[in-house]
């Protein structure tokens, strides 16, 4: 039970003043970035990181965490309230949340998504403090050929189970890998595709490409779509809290079923966008009332939220112990972990341990905290979203241009913001996917140093990555298999046709 | 104009983004080197993988056909895209020359005042408070300087 005596350790350095405030802070503004359109989690995240270089790693981390549990409960506020998802992952909970709201049970439908959330998040800390153990002993084991296969696995992972194209996937996530690339090569020094720009050197952002595609590309994607509030109003009444919370025992086979899926997608890099569909079509799968759902059922918004915020928090787990973030968001937090100096990765837990455990501390804290905090504001960040949106607009524009020139100080970086919004907004109108980039900009330099390391090893041989462990063979192998299922799926497909 | 002409054109653009950088990596070398693999040996093999992807992705798009007639943009959305996108853009070319606070500050006023319909006192009055606030919190509070232009070397503010 080692991991118990670390976590008390973690739960000693988190209780105090300092940090418990940075927490609420944190959740307010992760709230606000949720509720707002065209700020999510991932430009939330990237926004604050410029502001966290001057604090400590352990008050950095849980301050960005206690945003990014925030961001996704303001996103769920959002949908139900204005049938406007704030996150791309609450989407899922629209259906079945806004009709409970326009029947006049809006009290119910938030706290039960508040509440189911929080389960589902504490669900995955408490499989995070259980497994990091674990997964830090296996990481231990690994080199260069180990590393480079687990990220090819996370990069395969996103082509085969994408639900688009997968050319396109294949198209975005190297574009990252060609961003990640630019500027001083770190193995040899020399200087890649700069073409004589010399701002160029330092390399391009990942946090700019991030403020730009997802900040300012889905701004420009709102407001194509015409912006409408139809918003419910929303007076929380304690009673109907109440009978919220003993109702939710009826339901707890969803609430299970929902928080294992959550953290199945949140360790394998599915996220949270993938598994609140997956639990909202499983839910509907196994209900005995199927026609309730998509008209106000309780199960239809319980599901979602609680994978939704499940696969959140197991999302940290692989970016802490591997170095493999299992979201955008996930990404951009471990961005901010190596500009703080720090490595993600199976040695951070035993030369940081402190700092390992305090975020697992904080993030059941956090978690708890963000739900009576979300419960407590619902009416004030709905009054936020009657402000006029020519004012609102500018101001998350300011703000997004505001965050990308902070990041390095350079002029640069606002134009490269405004060209990946542009960019942003015609992958996603397009059916692109856009986190593959993300991942790729992070990762495209680990990856690239443990692919050379490699070939350094095996002086140019692939074979490497077959021989050099039975490990490195069978994730190869996987990550192959899942590179080629959705070209599988259709041979099969087309096989079950013809017979 | 089509779903079917900008999805080609997106492809296209990508393509030459990948042979972009793959000519750009042929400068650095490709091959085997002293130290292992050349500066440019991933990037170029990266850049091919661009080319291969986007025509794939063009193939497929040219071979689903239900795609062709779909409208990428109606009018009005086109409308209401450049109103939100033009300002923006003036936002930042201004900022190059006067700094973020002045282009800020003249963003809002003007998107408050022509688009909002406000008033301009009220306008003035948001404008003058989001300077305000923004200069406090970033200066003074986690003293991060945002890009500062010639009014405030003239007022003496750095």
């Amino acid at each position: 039970m080692a991991n118990f005596g670390n976590l008390m350790d973690g739960f000693g350095i988190v209780f105090s003043a300092y940090h418990l405030g940075l927490m609420a802070v944190g959740v307010l503004l992760g709230i606000l970035v949720g509720v707002l359109p065209g700020l999510g989690a991932p430009n939330g995240v990237s926004l604050l990181i410029p502001l966290t270089f001057t604090m400590d790693p352990i008050s950095a981390i849980i301050l960005l965490t206690s945003m990014y549990w925030g961001a996704l409960f303001g996103g769920s506020t959002t949908s139900i309230l204005f049938n406007i998802p704030g996150e791309p992952s609450s989407v899922a909970t629209t259906f079945d949340g806004y009709p409970m709201a326009q029947q006049g049970f809006a009290t119910k439908a938030l706290t039960l998504a508040f509440i189911s959330a929080g389960i589902g998040a504490l669900f995955g800390v408490g499989v995070i403090t259980i497994l990091s153990g674990w997964v830090t002993q296996f990481a231990l084991k690994f080199s260069s050929p180990e590393f480079f296969a687990v990220y090819l696995l996370t990069f395969c992972s996103f082509i085969g189970m994408g639900s688009g194209s997968p050319f396109k996937a294949v198209v975005s996530m190297m574009l990252g890998f060609a961003f990640a690339t630019i500027g001083m090569d770190g193995m040899s020094g020399n200087m890649r595709l700069t073409f004589g720009i010399t701002e160029l050197i330092k390399g391009i952002s990942f946090l700019v490409a991030v403020i730009g595609l997802f900040g300012l590309g889905e701004l420009m994607q709102t407001m194509e779509e015409g912006l409408r509030f139809n918003g419910i109003h929303a007076r929380i009444k304690v009673r109907d809290v109440f009978g919220a919370i003993i109702s939710l025992p009826k339901y707890w086979v969803t609430l299970l079923r929902s928080a294992l899926i959550g953290c199945w997608m949140g360790i394998t890099p599915g996220g949270p966008t993938a598994a609140s569909f997956m639990s909202y079509g499983l839910a509907k799968r196994f209900a005995r009332n199927k026609s309730g759902f998509g008209k106000g059922e309780p199960a239809g918004v319980i599901a979602p939220e609680t994978a939704d915020h499940s696969a959140g928090t197991c999302a940290i787990l692989p970016m802490l112990a591997l170095g493999i973030p299992g979201s955008a968001t996930a990404a951009v937090m471990m961005g901010g972990l190596m500009i703080w100096g720090l490595t993600p990765g199976p040695m951070l837990f035993i030369e940081r341990p402190d700092f390992v455990w305090s975020t697992i501390a904080s993030m059941y804290l956090g978690n708890v905290m963000a739900v009576i905090l979300v419960l407590a504001t619902v009416p004030l960040f709905a009054a936020i979203l009657r402000i006029p949106f020519s004012i609102i607009g500018p101001m998350i524009v300011v703000v997004c241009f505001i965050g990308a020139y902070q990041i390095s100080g350079a002029r640069l970086d606002l134009w490269l913001a405004l060209g990946f919004g542009i960019v942003g907004y015609l992958l996603k109108k397009l059916d692109y996917p856009i986190a593959p980039m993300v991942l790729a900009m992070v990762l495209g330099d680990k990856t690239e140093d443990a692919f050379r390391q490699s070939m350094i090893f095996s002086k140019g041989s692939l074979t490497i990555f077959w021989t050099n462990s039975t490990l490195v063979a069978v994730i190869m192998t996987l990550a192959l298999l899942l590179l080629l299922w959705p070209l599988i799926g259709r041979l099969t497909g087309r096989l079950r046709k013809t017979i | 104009m089509t779903r079917l002409t900008v999805e080609i054109a997106v492809a296209c653009t990508a393509a030459l983004a990948g042979a972009i950088v793959s000519y750009g990596s042929l400068k650095i070398g490709t091959g085997w080197g002293d130290a292992g693999p050349q500066p440019g040996y991933f990037p170029f093999y990266i850049g091919l993988l661009i080319v291969l992807a986007s025509c794939c992705v063009l193939i497929e798009v040219v071979i689903e056909q239900r795609r062709r007639k779909q409208v990428f943009l109606t009018r009005e959305q086109g409308h209401r895209i450049l109103t939100f996108f033009l300002p923006m853009l003036g936002f930042v070319a201004v900022s190059m020359v006067l700094g973020l606070y002045v282009g800020l500050a003249l963003y809002l006023f003007g998107v408050m005042t022509i688009q909002g319909g406000y008033r301009i006192g009220k306008a003035l009055a948001v404008c003058l408070s989001t300077i305000v606030i923004f200069f406090v919190v970033f200066e003074k509070w986690f003293q991060v300087p945002l890009l500062k232009g010639p009014i405030e070397a003239l007022l003496n503010i750095y």
